[in-house]
């Protein structure tokens, strides 16, 4: 094959603006974008704890809002939603990747880290949306793949077509396809080696993903430095961090199974290095699919409170909140908070009730898994991989005590909670679409053409907006349940707000309360306030359809007051006997524990 | 029975005081839960022996007296507690009146007394004849408040502080205690499906030890096994589908396979530790004699047993003819749902004091394990027809209970033959044998005490002899 003339040529619909591989130097490095080329956004209010009491959102670009009206939403268009975002109080927006990208994999195999999908905008529009963000305190996060590139990307081209060039030694090549044979195969569904051939350079290629995802060689310097250059490159622009995609894949050595090796450790505590000396406040989130404590090992060292990731995802707990609340059983949860270590001081573990993906069950038992299937994947077009591809709404049947049951636990459960775009209003999916699109059709803002997402003409939508009785557009919607103040939406928020004005749910010590009967989850949220007082929250859920008694053991806080926090009613005072509570099925409450004095009791009965 | 310190004047009024209560205990004993007597006419309350543990007021002393009811003389402890100053702070029920009007009051509610027992255990010195011991090794966390569990119980135990649990056993059996004694043997091998024994409280009956309390560790996650297992079953029986147990969310199999994982691994350990040998011929036609005299004794007080009379006496004949070797070891003894802990790491086994209507002679004899084996299984059948209890009868409820039931004992021999390595049904003659003489026991029992529930052990005596199983 002759040596391809163009780098860049791949790049489809990028001519117009800055991006890798416009041109090449004389020494062959490609040209690629720099920060200065382009505005800065001011940075949010400065406070270098603020993930670990965020409430963060997740929202796809192509789903939120479509400013121009092509069918396919775009970063201008979600600057636009940002009020929206505001009023529901997000803190933190996480925006899956937005790159540059053949979209072979979601976007998730970049072929250009320096530049923005064009149906999503242009680096100057993503600059806005971050200083209109940044004025309303959100702050925004987006996805960083560090393992890997899409093999369009114009350094694999580059170290293909020339491999004694500048970006020869950019990806893991070798002679056959033998070496690391102890690395399992994730996409087993697609793929049957993590070596493919490639007959431009006439090698094989190491990829952990799938084969059109060449795997990046850390063990060179230059990637190293090139990657971190791609971290500053945006840091430069204002983002306030990045959810690091396949973390414990980046370094490979012979014998062991290639993941979580202590060089990839190394490099991301250099990541970390660069981020806190050049831009403090800024955060590093990692995607680790794995056991808890497996998982703690990527906030690094404890003893100077993590010098790794900043906070990284619980990917247990969730598929856990599911099996409890179906057993009518708590054990499922206080299992896994049992096992979950303790985390480094400057850390916090983010949980999420569904994501963009599948409802994930690598973390489970394979009983579990099959429970999981029968329970919640009743057609078998919900399953995907080893997951269940279906929004929070119809998981649970659109069951409006369920929906809140779960948004109650994902608000106080241990952790900084991502939301998911449109779970605040009860979406539904689209099973019938494929892949994982079932859960991406475009947000729902009121009852006109297209959800109101676009203006274009319905047929060129990216993907038709729900339409079915129970969840389509026309009956749920962003607008509608503005107006109403039972709706879920305003719900939400209302609970978000509650959330916010305890600093014990994102910070305080999670106490499990046990208790006698087994389909009530108790616990409270510890908190030592800065002047030493304690800010006590107490939570407890009915796992059960039924209604449920329980008694409590509080009589560390005897005499203290319960006070219902999204109310202000006082329940009777904590005695020395076991409290005793009875709460309506799949109900719960939120308490704080005040001390209230004589006075305040007296003031409650006037 | 005093402390050197007290007064003669002290002693003369304490020793009144005493007597007064005495005479005050007939009318007051049948009153509370715990009172094992409750089937006959007190005749008469000795006090045996009695401590002062805090002296002036309030004043708490724990007392021992023997309850006599016609031929029948069983030893009971008091935890006696009087206020001067201030009333205390307890449930009406507790208060005992004396005939001088004066008032005292059994004192386990009370937590400014009872506090006291953690801290001479703690302390580890006697007190006059009652002695306050730890379990080797163990360091306790001093300054804990107590208050009792609220379930039903036939003794008290005593919660301090979410972590400890003091069980202050009501009818004293003089003797070491079974409940004790196993725990111990547990512990020293090390098993994982207990509450750790930490102390012991123990005095003298008639010159022989007597087990008075034991402290073992709490577990505040914990839930019991007949709460988790009646959740399923609530949750089953109300599913409008008619789905199986293993297709709907709340199927209990699963905790069933690893509560019989539990029993097995108890005991193989409870061999380890105390040994076992094979029961002999002579052993097993006790075995029989025992279960074939026990149904006479219920048959003539329900007749209605009488129709199985012939099927049960020949389903126990059928032990004495068993040739394989049968091992017999200590076991749990009264082993049912409501005497397993679910907790985060596991199920624990509680209280093996053994059934409570057997003699000690009876209660620490080598037994089957099977016999705890039946016993649970039989507890799957309560818990799966307790909601069909005081209904009217209807068939298609009565079936899906049957489901659940067959189901879950189906699974917790699974587990128990994971871990045994013998599969408790192999041993189908004298499991069905041990699980008939349970029922026939629940059927006296019932009839007894919740007449309603009779219509349980009946319909599985029923099943089990038009079933086989
Ligand atoms: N170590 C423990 N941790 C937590 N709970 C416990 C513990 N020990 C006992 N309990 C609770 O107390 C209840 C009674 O305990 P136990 O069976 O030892 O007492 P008992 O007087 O023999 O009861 P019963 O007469 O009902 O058999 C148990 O069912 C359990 O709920
Ligand atoms: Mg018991």
């Amino acid at each position: 094959m002759p040596q391809d003339p163009a780098p860049d040529a791949a790049l489809v619909g990028l001519e117009e603006t800055p991006h890798t591989g416009e041109a090449i130097a004389e020494d062959g490095t490609l040209v690629e974008p720099q920060a200065d080329d382009f505005g800065h956004a001011e940075q949010a209010t400065s406070d270098p704890e603020w993930f670990k009491r965020a409430v963060f959102y997740e929202v796809l670009v192509r789903a939120f809002s479509d400013s121009n009206g092509d069918g396919t939403g775009d970063l201008r268009g979600l600057a636009d939603k940002l009020d929206y975002l505001q009023w529901l109080g997000v803190d933190c927006l996480w925006l899956p990747p937005f790159y540059a990208s053949p979209l072979r994999d979601g976007g998730y195999d970049i072929s250009d880290f320096r530049a923005v999908l064009p149906e999503f905008g242009t680096v100057e529009d993503f600059v806005h949306l971050l200083e209109e963000a940044h004025k309303r305190d959100i702050r925004v996060i987006t996805d960083l793949v560090l393992n890997h590139t899409s093999d369009a990307h114009p350094w694999f081209q580059q170290s293909r077509n020339d491999p004694d060039g500048p970006y020869g030694d950019y990806y893991v090549w070798g002679d056959d396809d033998q070496r690391y044979a102890d690395a399992r195969i994730i996409f087993v569904d697609t793929e049957t080696s993590n070596w493919t051939y490639d007959p431009v350079r006439g090698q094989f290629y190491w990829h952990r993903f799938f084969s059109h995802q060449p795997d990046l060689n850390f063990e060179n310097e230059e990637v190293q430095e090139a990657m971190l250059d791609v971290l500053r490159f945006w840091l430069d622009l204002g983002i306030d961090g990045f959810r690091l995609d396949a973390v414990p894949y980046l370094f490979e050595e012979e014998g062991t199974n290639c993941e979580n090796l202590p060089r990839t450790h190394e490099y991301l505590r250099k990541c970390r290095e660069t981020v806190d000396r050049e831009y403090p406040g800024r955060i590093l989130l990692a995607e680790a699919n794995q056991w808890p404590s497996d998982v703690v090992e990527y906030f690094g060292d404890p003893k100077v409170g993590g010098d790794e990731c900043h906070m990284a995802f619980h990917f247990p707990l969730m598929p856990r909140i599911f099996m409890a609340v179906r057993r009518e059983s708590r054990f499922p949860i206080s299992e896994i908070l049992a096992q979950t270590p303790e985390i480094p001081s400057g850390t916090q573990w983010g949980i999420f009730l569904r994501n963009h993906d599948e409802l994930t069950l690598e973390m489970v038992t394979d009983d579990e898994r099959d429970y999981m299937y029968r329970e919640y994947a009743s057609d078998p077009r919900m399953k995907a991989n080893i997951g269940i591809r279906r929004r929070l709404a119809p998981l649970l049947d659109n069951d409006r005590n369920q929906l809140e049951l779960f948004t109650a636990m994902l608000l106080s459960l241990p952790g900084s909670p991502v939301l998911y775009y449109g779970d605040e209003i009860g979406m539904g999916d689209n099973i019938w679409l494929g892949d994982r699109d079932a859960v991406r059709t475009p947000m729902q803002w009121s009852p006109d053409r297209n959800a109101g997402f676009s203006r274009s003409d319905p047929g060129r939508i990216y993907l038709p907006p729900i339409m079915d009785p129970t969840y389509g557009y026309e009956a749920i919607n962003v607008e509608a349940q503005q107006s109403n103040a039972m709706s879920l939406l305003n719900w939400t928020r209302r609970m978000i707000e509650v959330r916010k004005q305890h600093n014990a749910f994102a910070e305080g010590e999670f106490v499990d309360l046990g208790g006698s009967n087994p389909s009530v989850l108790a616990y409270k949220r510890v908190w030592e306030r800065p002047d030493g007082e304690h800010d006590v929250v107490l939570c407890v859920n009915n796992l059960s359809r039924f209604p449920q008694p329980v008694e409590l053991d509080l009589s560390e806080h005897l005499g203290f007051t319960p006070v219902e926090l999204t109310g202000s009613v006082r329940f009777p005072r904590i005695g020395e006997l076991p409290y005793l509570l009875t709460l309506p099925g799949h109900g719960f409450y939120w308490f704080q524990l005040s001390e209230l004095g004589d006075e305040g009791e007296r003031r409650s009965q006037a | 029975m005093s402390g050197p310190v007290e007064t003669n004047e002290a002693v003369a009024s304490r020793d009144e005081m005493i007597d007064s209560l005495a005479a005050a205990l007939p009318e007051w004993l049948p009153t509370q839960r715990w009172f094992g007597g409750k089937d006959r006419e007190i005749t008469a309350v000795r006090p045996v022996s009695w401590t002062t543990l805090l002296d002036g007021d309030p004043l708490l002393i724990h007392l021992v007296v023997e309850v006599e009811q016609g031929d029948r003389t069983e030893p009971y402890q008091l935890l006696i507690g009087s206020r001067q100053s201030q009333v205390p702070d307890v449930a009406a029920t507790a208060s005992i009146g004396l005939e001088n009007g004066l008032t005292c009051y059994e004192a386990s509610g009370d937590a400014d007394l009872t506090a006291c027992l953690l801290e001479l255990i703690i302390a580890g010195e006697p007190v006059d004849e009652l002695r306050f011991e730890r379990e080797p090794d163990v360091e306790l966390t001093a300054g804990l408040r107590a208050h009792p569990i609220t379930s039903e119980q036939s003794n008290t135990s005593l919660v301090y502080g979410n972590q400890y649990i003091l069980k202050l056993f009501r009818k004293l059996t003089p003797g070491l205690n079974k409940d004790l004694m196993l725990h111990r043997a547990l512990r020293d091998v090390d098993c994982q499906h207990i509450a750790d024994p930490l102390g012991s409280i123990s005095g003298e009956l008639h010159g022989e030890e007597l087990t008075i309390g034991m402290l073992q560790r709490f577990m505040p996650d914990a839930a019991d096994g007949w709460v988790m297992a009646t959740t399923s079953v609530r949750d089953f029986m109300a599913d409008p589908s008619g789905l199986p147990p293993e297709e709907l969310g709340g199927d209990f199999a699963g905790e069933a396979y690893r509560l019989g994982k539990a029993v097995a691994t108890v005991h193989a350990d409870l061999a380890t530790a105390l040994g076992t040998e094979l029961a002999d011929a002579a052993e097993l036609q006790r075995t029989v004699a025992a279960m074939t005299e026990r149904l006479d004794r219920v048959t003539a007080e329900l007749p209605s047993l009488a129709d199985h009379g012939p099927g049960l006496r020949a389903a126990f004949g059928k032990v004495a003819e068993i040739r394989e070797p049968v091992s017999m070891q200590y076991v749990h003894g009264d082993l049912h749902l409501g005497q397993v802990l679910r907790t985060i790491n596991g199920w624990l086994l509680l209280d093996f004091e053994g059934e409570p209507a057997a003699t000690l002679a009876e209660r620490s004899a080598l037994r089957s394990p099977l016999r705890d084996v039946a016993g649970m299984l039989r507890s799957f059948d309560y818990a799966a027809q307790q909601l069909l209890v005081g209904q009217p009868e209807d068939p298609d409820r009565t079936a899906r209970a049957m489901q659940w039931a067959r189901r879950n004992r189906a699974a917790f021999c699974d587990g128990y033959a994971h871990v045994a390595e013998h599969d408790p049904r192999d041993s189908a003659d004298l499991l069905r044998a041990l699980e008939l003489d349970k029922a026939v026991y629940e059927v006296s029992y019932e009839h007894a005490n919740r007449p309603d529930w009779l219509t349980v052990p009946l319909a599985s005596i029923d099943r089990i002899m038009t079933e086989g199983e």
